[in-house]
């Protein structure tokens, strides 16, 4: 990304401009934007539903559920045979991603476009436009990292106002839009992303740690015991992982007509592998606490040569008793190796 | 990310005019042109395409079976492509879907997706000597091999057939396996794990890698291929390394819970692959050491 | 995308969700809040899961009525009118006390308190109970007897406050999770103690400074010992026992009976232990006792909880946070279906129905002139009275009694011999093939209302889809009942109007109402308007005033394993399904794990008998034989069977014993003898 382009046609909004901007776009979009729900839950939703919450960093809920929601049809079918999903009738304009999610969303946009391309998926996320919030707007005043060209438009809060940048040609389309204003920021680009750059990078050096550990098969059984002794099995570690794509397939008849639909899975159930003779290559706890972590750490580097845990620490939170990636890597690699 | 508003739209405009177009995850129709009976809970079904035509399959592959309303299962193609435009599929009644398949009659209707999965190395098998073990359910898989062999027998050497059951009412495809015993171009042998009192039975009785030491094999030569339940897996290759065949040389078809057959939906992963689209059929070397694998 | 904010309706825990509705109305999902108190952006597997069973094809939709014993769909109007003639001519022939009504704790607190009032002021009948019955109500009379008031004495949030945990009788990680992980965390991370004294390995055990594995109704006699212990190595609270409590010499003596030798030999268990555990208990600044079943559903379950009062008393562990004595409660709303009154003794806030000036201040407030005032049945005399023909007609909302009450094969003798059934739920049970009517019910993401959670919070239901097909909310439903039967003081805009009364008349709900719990519950005692609830009950002085000493005895459990029934069989619920799985089992991802009904056998057990795991076996009692799947398990310890209540076709219920405890009238699910064998 050239930075003399983007700078060109950068602005500086409020955040009372930027929703003004946002309610604008709807004519041309489905807009999903932050929003603070009745008691103050954070989530994705419609302008409508809530008070715009742009600032507090990551959506609880994974941002990827736009395009691959908890439960969605496949098909439907009446007496005349199948029905495929219905078209989506305006492209998405999704706004709140942090540079994890988006990270996260390229993985999974490569995940369900490569072999079989996943066009239940691709209903929803052709012609998404994609939008990063950033800067001086975390939870706890916390910087978040600045997503720069991973996604197609970005907002960067100097802590007062917000840098609109847009990236993509549709991201630059839509920033030029905007009426060229030059408020007074607190920052300039330059010092915010110096601010960026300056992130620790602590977690990351640690997930690279854990993975070589497992990698090279340096973690016991006996430690995912010790682990799994902890898991509750409550699968909010799936559900609220950006990457976790995994999903099961169920019908249902309704008025004479039939749908199928797929819903989020985990492979924290036990059932996620049991076969129909009642074998089960993951029958034990420790083994599916293993996989979790396994997956995103070792076998998804080996297939799409890449770690599938950007860090977003979603499950961190989410998890009742305290095993996310984070706190395992952590565990992991305090227990048999080196950062 | 290369978004342009023109190109998103004419994606949209593209997508309103193709609501018919095959998606990922519609089946197509075929007709059920048979059932019969296999065991007391196997069934043969033979498909055909609505508008005629192959299936475009290859041994060793398998289709996702669907009855709308019920479930979709994934069911190995149990026929071989070279017998013609159909498909036949050998199911046992596991649980819901299956069952519901049960229930059908000739003339039905049934959802089709598929050939996935990889298949049988066909090619890299010329001119070898084959050994094709197979246990229980996982004759299904090696009879298309079996047929295939049978119409191109000319392409490989020496090919031997081993199968075992658990009882002689579980043998699967028997005409079928009398036929491969009698025939002269097959060295065919079948086993049960026990007789249970007034069973008649002429064959062997005990477990299938006793059948294994016996055998005459040209390790280099041969290449072995192993279907079957679970525990079979790991006793079967620690006979045949005892032959002294490689890893290299053994093909295993490997089966797990399955939803999607496209590589999406994540239950049939043995660690960084995925069995539905990387296999179900392996050579051995690319899973055995893999924790969960065999 | 809508996103109605709820709570969520299985456990008692209470944790809030939204509940994601898509655009045809259907719910796809649910997301987590993250500001509630106790959810905190969590849940557990069947709160991820609960939006699932709602739009699932089995609704019940359509009004039915059984004609010439074939069960047809029919109009409301019709059905109302039935059910409003036939009860009243049943009562006209019978008398008041021939019709009975079961209220439900799965639904609201405005539908419960519908329930009692439609019992008691438009059929004069005390005849109301609910299932609290066959859980907790050896906690409410033994809890009210020791401290004077029978809930959950502190607060979820206090969970994380203790140092130390006796959890008996609780597998608190699958029943409660969100408290059962706040335990682990407390544990794991700041080195809380940790006494699990359960015969099974729950998951906590494998945490715990000590696992006792006492044989299953053992309770008193190891409680006793452990007081005598403490009270011998004077590690008793002296203070807290001279100033807050009373009986203390009648305590005293009674626990002199129970040295460690003598109580480890009853329990199965090393004197060792009891020892270890007294000094690990009575140690620690703050200790907590977490009970549930395991406590409660025996023929001594009052003593049971009577007991764990007194350790909670003798050691001052209750009035501060952190302590208590706190029974978690198993349903959503179980404490509000109490606090309700739909209990056959008290009106709503426990306020007695024998007491006159009482009587009158209901009889003004619903414009009755009479009023009963003599208790009425339990949901298990009930069924005996049904047997016998004293009741004549049956009138369930939200129970599935020919599920979840002991020995099956006697509810049913008894439901059949009732001439008239009414049935409202929102799936076909076992129970509705016995109904005359079915009343087609609305589930909790079809109407507004709230739940009352085990810690005593009142929050809010939300109404985030309309009724599935023809269905009605409960609370309509009754409504509209006590129209037809001609009584005017039953008429509601909204299940708020009804909250509204409650409040007026039931003092610790006196400052609830649905503008002051938008947000966050209400814990009660919440008197009035200005008062922000009670986190910590008993602080500084007990609701009695003194605390109550009430020592008990060891009694054994009715039927004991013999020569014939060698095995001891306790009945419970696992993790993925809830009850009888009317909701759970229509959810895809939780029946998936548990698709069968299943019994647990301890690995030595299995090996004598030739059982191997995930192979048929039928299990059996004098009672009956049920076929179930043999999980082999050391969960289970050696001579005992654990088999969960969730399977239609497997009930473990078919088996159970309906010996009930002589005050609560509990029956003694967790303890009866069992055979079992391979099925061929
Ligand atoms: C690549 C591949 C190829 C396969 N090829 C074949 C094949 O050629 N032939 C073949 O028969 N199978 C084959 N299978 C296995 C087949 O896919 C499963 O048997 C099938 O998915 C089961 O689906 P279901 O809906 O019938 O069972 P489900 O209903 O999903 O059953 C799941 C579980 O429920 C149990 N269950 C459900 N209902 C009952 C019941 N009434 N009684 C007892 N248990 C019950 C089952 O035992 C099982 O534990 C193949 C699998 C794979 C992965
Ligand atoms: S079957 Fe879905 S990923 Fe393989």
């Amino acid at each position: 990304m050239c930075r003399k382009d983007t700078e060109r046609t950068m602005r500086l909004l409020t955040e009372r401009q930027l929703e003004a901007f946002l309610r604008s776009a709807e004519t041309d979009y489905d807009v999903r934007v932050p929003v603070a729900l009745r008691d103050g839950t954070r989530t994705l939703g419609r302008l409508d539903d809530g008070r715009l919450a742009l600032a507090g960093g990551a959506i609880p809920a994974k941002m990827t559920n736009v395009f691959f929601p908890q439960m969605d049809r496949l098909l439907t079918a009446g007496p005349d045979g199948p029905d495929i999903p219905k078209p989506v009738l305006r492209p998405l304009l999704v706004v709140g991603f942090t540079a994890q999610d988006a990270e996260c969303l390229e993985f999974i946009d490569r995940f369900y476009a490569e072999n079989y391309r996943d066009d239940v998926y691709f209903n929803r996320r052709d012609g998404a436009v994609i939008v990063c919030v950033s800067g001086r707007c975390g939870p706890q005043g916390r910087f978040l990292e600045i997503a720069g060209g991973k996604c197609d438009m970005e907002f960067i809060c100097d802590g007062q106002s917000y840098l609109v940048l847009g990236y993509s040609p549709v991201g630059k389309a839509l920033t030029e839009k905007l009426a060229a204003r030059q408020p007074a920021g607190t920052a300039t680009l330059t010092e915010l992303q110096k601010e960026s750059d300056s992130l620790a990078r602590e977690d990351s050096r640690l997930l690279q740690a854990a993975s070589r550990l497992l990698l090279e098969e340096k973690v016991p059984e006996e430690f995912w015991r010790s682990v799994s002794d902890r898991c509750i099995a409550c699968t909010s570690c799936n559900l609220v992982c950006p990457t976790c794509t995994c999903f099961d397939v169920f019908d249902r008849v309704v008025d004479g007509k039939v749908q199928r639909w797929r819903t989020w899975d985990s492979c924290q159930l036990d059932g996620f592998m049991r076969e129909a003779s009642g074998h089960n290559p993951m029958g034990l706890e420790h083994q599916r606490t293993r996989r979790r972590i396994h997956h995103k750490l070792a076998a998804d580097p080996k297939r799409w040569g890449q770690l599938t845990c950007m860090l977003c620490g979603r499950c961190d939170d989410a998890c009742p008793t305290g095993i996310g990636v984070k706190a395992v890597c952590r565990e992991m690699v305090s227990k048999y190796g080196s950062v | 990310m290369d978004n342009s508003i023109d190109r998103a739209a004419d994606r949209f405009a593209e997508r309103l005019g193709v609501i018919d177009k095959h998606t990922l995850y519609r089946p197509f129709n075929c007709t059920l042109r048979s059932v019969r009976d296999l065991t007391p809970s196997e069934k043969m079904f033979r498909l055909a395409k609505l508008e005629g035509g192959p299936f475009g399959h290859r041994p060793g592959q398998f289709m996702q079976v669907s009855v709308l309303g019920i479930g979709e299962a994934p069911i190995s193609v149990s026929s071989s492509p070279t017998r013609g435009d159909y498909l036949e599929l050998g199911v046992r009644a596991a649980g819901t879907l299956t069952s519901a398949l049960h229930r059908l009659k000739p003339g039905d209707e049934i959802g089709l997706r598929g050939p996935f999965g990889t298949h049988f190395p066909t090619d890299e098998m010329k001119g070898r000597d084959l050994l094709l073990i197979s246990g229980g359910c996982g004759l299904a898989p090696m009879r298309a091999l079996i047929q295939y062999v049978e119409d191109r027998r000319g392409d490989f050497r020496k090919v031997t057939i081993l199968y075992g059951a658990k009882s002689p009412d579980d043998v699967l495809y028997k005409d079928e396996l009398r036929g491969w015993r009698n025939s002269k171009i097959f060295e065919c042998q079948v086993t049960v794990d026990r007789v249970p009192g007034g069973t008649c039975w002429d064959a062997n009785v005990g477990m299938i890698t006793k059948l294994i030491p016996p055998l005459q094999i040209r390790p280099d030569d041969t290449t072995a291929v192993i279907v079957g339940p679970p525990i079979m897996y790991k006793f079967v290759i620690e006979e045949l390394c005892a032959k002294g065949l490689n890893a290299g040389n053994i093909v295993v078809s490997l089966e797990r819970h399955m939803k999607c057959g496209v590589g999406k939906c994540g239950h049939c992963t043995i660690d960084h692959l995925y069995c539905c689209i990387d296999g179900p059929v392996f050579r051995l070397d690319q899973v055995a050491n893999l924790k969960g694998a065999i | 995308m809508k996103r109605v904010l709820t709570t969520c309706p299985y456990c008692g825990i209470g944790c809030m969700f939204y509940l994601l509705v898509d655009g045809d109305g259907i719910l796809v999902g649910v997301e987590p809040s993250t500001q509630h108190v106790v959810s905190k952006g969590q849940l557990c597997v069947k709160g991820w899961n609960a939006h699932h069973f709602v739009n699932h094809p089995d609704r019940l939709t359509l009004p039915m009525i059984r004609r010439n014993g074939q069960l047809e769909s029919t109009c409301w109007d019709e059905a109302l009118d039935l059910v409003a003639t036939r009860l009243k001519e049943i009562q006209a022939a019978n008398g008041s006390d021939s019709v009975a009504f079961f209220s439900s704790a799965k639904t609201t607190n405005e539908e419960n308190y519908l329930m009692m009032k439609l019992a008691r002021a438009v059929f004069k009948t005390n005849n109301v109970d609910h299932c609290a019955r066959l859980c907790h109500s050896s906690t409410v009379i033994g809890l009210a007897a020791a401290f004077g008031s029978g809930a959950m004495t502190n607060s979820i949030s206090c969970v994380e406050q203790a140092d130390c945990y006796l959890v008996t009788g609780s597998n608190t990680t699958e029943q409660h999770p969100l408290i059962g992980s706040r335990i682990i965390n407390n544990v794991v991370n700041n080195g809380a103690r940790l006494i699990v004294a359960d015969n099974r390995k729950i998951r906590l055990s494998r945490l715990a400074d000590i696992h006792v594995r006492w044989k299953n109704g053992t309770d008193v006699a190891f409680l006793n010992s452990v007081m005598n212990v403490i009270i011998a190595e004077g590690l008793e609270d002296t203070e807290f026992v001279r100033d807050r409590t009373e009986n203390y010499e009648q305590l005293k003596r009674t626990v002199a009976d129970y040295p460690p030798e003598r109580a480890a030999e009853i329990c199965g268990i090393t004197p060792r232990e009891i020892v270890q555990v007294s000094r690990i208990f009575a140690a620690a600044e703050r200790a907590m006792i977490v009970y549930a079943m395991g406590i409660t559903q025996h023929t001594h379950g009052v003593d049971n909880v009577k007991t764990c009062a007194n350790l909670a008393m003798l050691t001052g562990n209750i009035g501060r946070p952190g302590t208590g004595v706190n029974p978690l409660r198993g349903q959503n709303n179980v404490q509000g279906a109490c606090d309700m009154g739909a209990l056959p003794d008290v009106y709503s806030g426990y306020q007695k129905v024998a007491e006159p000036a009482i009587r009158a201040k209901f009889k003004k407030a619903w414009a009755v002139k009479y009023l009963p005032d003599g208790a009425g049945h339990a949901v298990t005399t009930a069924i005996d009275a049904a047997a016998e023909g004293r009741l004549k007609a049956l009138y369930i909302m939200g129970e599935n009694p020919m599920m979840s009450d002991p020995d099956q094969n006697h509810v049913r003798k008894a439901i059949e011999r009732l001439e008239f059934v009414v049935v409202q739920d929102i799936f076909p049970t076992p129970t509705t093939r016995y109904a005359d009517i079915i009343l087609p019910a609305g589930s909790y993401a079809e109407k507004d209302g709230t739940f009352t959670s085990t810690e005593r919070r009142v929050q809010r239901v939300r109404k985030a889809i309309e009724p599935v097909g023809q269905s009605r909310s409960d609370w309509q439903i009754l409504c509209d009942v006590a129209v037809k039967c001609g009584y005017g003081g039953m008429k509601y805009s909204s299940p708020e109007d009804v909250m509204d009364e409650i409040a007026a008349l039931t003092p610790i709900y006196g400052g609830i109402s649905y503008d002051r719990i938008d947000r966050v519950g209400l814990q009660w005692p919440c008197p009035d308007k200005n008062h922000s609830g009670t986190a910590v009950m008993h602080a500084g002085k007990f609701a009695r005033g003194l605390g109550m000493f009430s020592p008990a005895r060891y009694r054994p459990s009715a039927e004991l394993p013999d020569s014939r029934y060698p095995f001891l069989l306790s009945t419970g619920r696992c993790y993925f399904h809830f009850h009888t799985g009317t909701m759970t089992r229509r959810s895809r991802l939780l029946d998936r794990e548990e698709p069968f009904p299943f019994v647990e056998v301890n690995p030595a057990d299995a090996a004598e008998l030739r059982i191997q795991n995930r192979n048929w076996v039928y299990v059996a009692t004098r009672r009956a034989e049920v076929k179930a799947m043999a999980h082999v398990t050391d969960v289970v310890g050696k001579g005992v069977l654990f088999m969960p209540f969730h399977f239609e076709e497997g009930p473990a219920n078919l088996l159970t014993n309906n010996a009930l405890d002589p005050v609560a009238k509990i029956p003694e699910y967790k303890v009866c003898a069992a055979k079992i064998r391979s099925a061929p």
